[in-house]
């Protein structure tokens, strides 16, 4: 039974190893994705093999970190093993990863930093959308709408991410070093989930008598599950709602005057870029590209546009 | 003389074989005491709301903890089964379908997961986290890692109420009297624990070991089906990454409760006082707006510290029914 | 020398929740002697032997050790001054090996405090050497038999050269021929001028080795004399209180059908071509040697283990296949000689373990009728006479005769027809054996078909009508009453005449 059992597995892992051999093309890109479990980093990794089936000569493989630094630089290693002709690397953590890329660009392989940048990379190239940035456009407006004296409440990703991190610190410096009058009530960590979400936004509103005036959160997940809490609470008719990432969902809630804003991270667009510019060097058009995609912030009076997107996407219909 | 005794006992025996209620007890007061917010009907139907979800995960985790099994993959399992229940209802909008897409789901899974624990002899721990990574996939490769939005009525279950009870609060009681009566009116409930206690003495006595052992984790399928339904309708949206962790909150609950993990102990009371310990604590530290990190650490004490003084309350327990014995014979 | 007072326990008293347990104990212990502790189960010798080894502190009266008051703070201390105890439940590492286990917690250190393996292997090879046991010190725990491990447990106990060694019931899981290492080991340590302190039912291996005997009932001190001027029947009368008329209560009982009927049954590299028949109203025993295959071939025939080829009837009818449940439908029960291991679930109730194998009998429409279950099991320990306080009671805190006794009370409640015995007064004193042993007759005299299997020779001798030998995994002779004799068994089990 065993022996039987194990020679099946055996089969089908040769099996499966000898159709990824099969797939033949001129380059072969790595795509080293931060982790597939997490809706933004899974959609950009989906629109970058979309985009791929657009050039013939271009096979991408995906590759998995899972918000693991280790297991991240362990795939960055086996793909430089490999030899592919380029390596796209979405860090987990920038400065982890960066002697890895260097390593890349020392086996001369193509190598593409992106979502974000690990600046200084001797060689390497990049495809950005900046996590401060992303957040600072929010905090930006949110500087004009917040009525003085309000109270807010502050939704964190993961302690130690780095899109985490750098989202805080923008909302830190736009806005809550700049606005004393506003009382921070609660900041705790969501991480990422709308469920955990929920259950903090709950327990605050019950603390809370003056309704909470903005719920600051480092993504559009997280800002839904608070709205979710209050969705049928009168008090919370006003309260304002920021986000980062662009989802479905955050379209669907700024539609519905629910969500105030929410910073569009757009998959398409970086994927577009990554693949053009992954082409443009491989083929040796040119050596070397730097380039960033926009930090478009969406709110009520341009978020058809996003809606458009999404539409085209086949996310919503 | 018998009734005298626990008469005059009573307080001993409260203090013993309910200490942990005790402790439910302690904390409920106290955490009315430090915040006036936390003794209201809207805050505490938000904690029976909050943890609904996680305690029905652990009434099936008791089940099977008290026959000697584990499940590790039931968080995951209720991402997939969820995931796949609320693409069922766009598809569909037959609320009654999606339901029972979801439990169909778990329920497969976790028959996968009796096949390999009696057939196999494989250990639960080992099974049940494999599965936990296979489900895990099996909902990401299915929704391709994007959260499922625009789930129109299906969040009723999770977010509607019966006259003033949420619903989520009355299918967690629902499992809990279907937990209690499983074990304490069932030759099934009676077999679990024959089984957790000692698995060679309960096949030699002619119970049905493997059968039971596959009914425990048929049963905690359909309890992590019903609970997906809920987690995914509270949350409006169909998470395949949702509830990460679940697994270890549920298992906690079930431990605090008493259950104990070496098998042959446990109840489905002492589990839901578990859930409440669990959730009167997050919701008193949020409502008191107690830093994060701190949050944790102190979480971690308490749940140390209840465990710590239950076990120290039955060691009493036993001793003094040695005692007791002794007593007993020289009076026959 | 001979006279000195090595330990005295002089008004000992001590209190658990609304009772005494032991009630102004005294006894004095000489050096150079084996002191034998008798009574009945609950009669206060384990709480007497805990106090020695520092587990309960008395509440009055003192322990003196050399003439000088001691407080034995708790078992570490004990050995520290030279006390060391050989318990009735084995304690041991099954993971670890013999060598490791005998050093459990005090193995041998080098210069820089690791363990000395070579030393500690060298010891323990010296150690089995000199008690002449067979097994190698490298050799896993949990690949010995249960006498081996008694035995060990034992070694353990007299390695570091003690001056009280406390024996709880040493030989319940023991061969004749290791008891008789085990006197031998006795002998050395009184030549050594140690004392030993030896609990046992066995009452009959008591006079082999006893100097001085005390006797406890029911928490108190019934008397303590030397050996020389009591025999079994005093000790008996002074254990239970009264006279006992007949030790085997033995009763001719009309005999009916054959109910169970096995024909060449057989399990490879086990036993072979095991031929037998028990008949409605018969007590049947099964005697041979430890390893003899008796153990193995009841555990086959009830499903336990596998069997291949044999036809076995069951009331008139042949199973194809034996399985516990078909078995337990068909009314064949078996005593597990290992019950803790196979007959009880220790953490659960009394009340949980007795209708364990019979819930059915409580169930209306998947419902269980709890009233209906207390009831009956309530009855049930009544029949049997178990000593429980309730029957919430965890069993594991029952004493050894008392969780016999629940096992027993389990199978009544299915009513089988057929009773496979294994061992069934293994560990219980000598009340409890005498009830269980009415309980046979009884249950004989209803009808029903029982096998004895023991290792207690008296006791086939004294309880059976038939008796079936085994040598060797073979049936190698069978006796009926008449032809009862002991040398008979012996020649036959160890295989000097075959039939």
């Amino acid at each position: 039974m065993k022996k039987v059992l194990s020679l099946i597995l055996v089969l089908a892992l040769a099996l499966a190893c000898s159709f990824a051999l099969a797939e033949d093309a001129s380059y072969r890109v790595a795509y080293i994705a931060r982790a597939q479990a997490d809706s933004f980093a899974a959609w950009l990794a989906n629109a970058v093999k979309e985009e791929a089936d657009k050039y013939p000569d271009i096979t991408v493989d995906v590759f998995d970190g899972q918000a693991n630094d280790e297991t991240e630089n362990s795939l960055i290693e086996n793909a430089i093993t490999n030899q592919y002709d380029c390596i796209i690397i979405q860090p987990n953590n920038g400065e982890a990863q960066r002697p890895y890329a260097e390593q890349v660009v020392a086996a001369g392989i193509v190598c593409i930093t992106t979502n974000a940048r690990i600046d200084g990379v001797e060689g390497a190239s990049s495809v950005d959308a900046d996590p401060y940035e992303q957040a600072a456009v929010n905090a930006r407006l949110a500087l004009e709408m917040v009525p003085e004296n309000a109270t807010a409440v502050i939704l964190r990703g993961p302690a130690g991410n780095f899109h985490a991190d750098k989202r805080y610190e923008a909302w830190q410096t736009e806005f809550f070093e700049k606005r004393p009058d506003v009382k921070v009530v609660g900041d705790d960590y969501a991480n990422w989930n709308k469920d955990e979400a929920m259950a903090l936004m709950e327990d605050w509103v019950t603390a809370n008598e003056q309704p909470i005036g903005l719920i600051a959160s480092m993504n559009d997940n997280m800002a839904a599950g608070a709205l979710e809490v209050v969705k049928d609470n009168p008090d919370y008719a006003n309260v304002l709602t920021f986000g980062v990432d662009g989802t479905a969902e955050a379209c669907l809630l700024i539609q519905e005057g629910r969500m105030t804003a929410t910073c569009l991270q757009n998959a398409y667009e970086l994927a577009e870029l990554l693949l053009d510019t992954a082409h443009k060097l491989l083929t040796g058009e040119e050596t070397e590209i730097n380039t960033d995609v926009g930090n478009p912030l969406y709110t009520k009076d341009n978020v058809q546009e996003l809606y458009d997107i999404h539409v085209q996407a086949g996310a919503l219909e | 003389m018998q009734a005298k005794r626990s008469k005059a006992n009573l307080w001993e025996t409260l203090k013993s074989k309910y200490a942990i209620f005790l402790v439910l007890v302690v904390l409920f007061v106290i955490c009315s005491l430090l915040n006036k917010n936390f003794l209201t009907w809207n805050n505490l139907t938000n904690i029976s709301r909050q943890i609904s979800v996680t305690t029905i995960l652990a009434f099936g985790e008791t089940l099977l903890i008290i026959s000697g099994l584990l499940d590790l993959s039931n968080s995951s399992v209720l991402a997939f089964a969820g995931t796949l229940s609320v693409m069922a209802y766009k598809a569909n909008g037959s609320m009654l379908l999606a339901i029972l897409v979801s439990i169909a789901v778990a329920v497969f899974c976790n028959a996968l997961n009796a096949l390999m624990t009696t057939t196999f002899k494989a250990p639960a721990f080992i099974v049940t986290l494999a599965m936990q990574t296979m489900a895990r996939g099996a909902a990401l490769l299915l929704t391709a890692g994007q959260n499922v939005y625009q789930i129109g009525d299906y969040t009723i279950l999770g977010q509607g109420s019966v006259w003033i009870i949420p619903t989520p609060i009355l299918f967690m009681i629902f499992f809990f009297l279907v937990t209690r009566y499983i074990l304490n009116d069932t030759r099934f409930g009676r077999s679990l624990y024959a089984i957790g206690g000692n698995e060679a003495a309960a096949n030699a006595s002619g119970i049905a070991v493997n059968k039971v052992k596959t009914g425990a984790y048929l049963i905690n399928g359909v309890m992590v089906g019903m609970a997906a339904v809920l987690f995914m309708s509270r949350v409006n949206a169909g998470l395949p990454n949702g509830a990460q962790g679940y697994e270890t909150e549920a298992l906690t609950t079930a431990i605090i409760g008493g259950t104990s993990f070496t098998g042959g102990i446990g109840t489905a009371g002492g589990t839901i006082v578990g859930a409440f310990i669990i959730g009167f604590l997050n919701n008193i530290m949020n409502l008191t707006s107690v830093n994060s990190y701190l949050q944790q650490i102190i979480k971690g004490l308490i749940i140390a510290l209840a465990v710590i003084y239950d076990i120290y309350a039955k060691n009493k327990r036993t001793r003094k029914k040695m005692g007791n014995i002794e007593d007993k014979q020289q009076a026959a | 020398m001979q006279a000195e007072i090595k330990l005295e326990v002089r008004d000992v008293t001590k209190l658990f929740p609304g009772v005494k347990a032991l009630d102004h104990i005294s006894f004095q212990v000489r050096r150079g002697t084996t002191h034998v502790l008798c009574g009945e189960n609950g009669a206060g010798k384990s709480t007497l032997m805990k106090i020695i080894n520092g587990i309960y502190t008395p509440d009055e009266g003192q322990i003196l050790l050399d003439g000088q008051p001691v407080k034995i703070q708790n078992p570490i201390h004990a050995r520290s001054l030279g006390i060391s105890m050989v318990f009735q439940e084995l304690s041991y590492v099954p993971e670890m090996t013999v060598a490791e286990n005998i050093f459990l917690g005090r193995w041998p250190l080098d210069k820089l405090h690791r363990i000395d393996r070579a030393e500690m292997y060298r010891r323990a090879q010296a150690l089995l050497d000199s008690q002449g046991l067979h097994y190698s010190p490298y050799e896993q725990l949990k690949n010995l038999t249960v006498s081996d491990i008694q035995m060990l447990e034992i070694i353990k106990a007299v390695s570091n050269d003690p001056q009280i060694v406390i024996m709880d019931e040493p030989t319940s899981a023991i061969t004749e021929k290791e008891t008789q290492k085990l006197f031998e080991m006795i002998r050395k340590l009184k030549e050594k001028g140690a004392c030993v302190i030896y609990i046992s039912h066995k009452l009959d291996e008591i006079f082999q080795i006893a100097d001085e005997i005390t006797v406890l009932r029911d928490g108190t001190m019934v008397d303590s004399k030397p050996a020389s001027e009591l025999d079994i029947d005093d000790v008996i009368q002074m254990m239970v209180g009264r006279r006992m008329e007949n030790k085997y209560p033995y009763e001719e009982v009309p005999k009916g059908d054959v109910l169970l009927d096995v024909k060449n049954f057989n399990s490879s590299g086990v036993f072979r071509d095991i031929n037998f028949h028990i008949r409605a109203g018969e007590i049947v025993g099964f005697a041979g040697l430890m390893g003899a295959g008796r153990t193995e071939v009841v555990r086959a025939l009830f499903g336990l283990d596998p069997s291949d080829g044999g036809t076995v009837t069951i009331k008139g009818s042949a199973k194809t296949k034996l399985s516990v449940q078909g078995n337990i439908a068909d009314g064949l029960v078996m005593l597990s000689e290992d019950r803790r291991r196979y007959g009880l679930v220790p953490i659960r109730s009394v009340m949980e373990n007795v209708s364990l194998a019979n819930l059915k009998k409580f169930i209306y429409k998947g419902h269980l009728h709890r009233r209906e279950e207390r009831d009956a099991v309530q009855e049930q320990c009544q029949r049997m006479n178990v000593k429980t306080p309730t029957l919430e009671t965890t069993v594991e805190a029952l004493s050894g005769g008392n969780q016999q006794k629940i096992v027993l009370a389990k199978w009544m409640e299915v009513n089988p027809d057929i009773l496979l015995m294994d061992e069934p007064t293994r560990g219980i004193d000598v009340g409890a054996k005498y009830e269980i042993y009415k309980l046979m007759i009884e249950l004989a005299k209803s009808g029903k078909a029982l096998l004895m299997v023991s290792s207690e020779l008296p006791e086939l001798l004294g309880m059976c009508d038939r008796i079936y030998v085994l040598s060797q995994g073979r049936i190698t002779g069978e006796l009926k009453r008449s032809e009862f004799s002991a040398e008979k068994i012996m020649a036959y089990a160890i295989g000097t005449i075959q039939d």
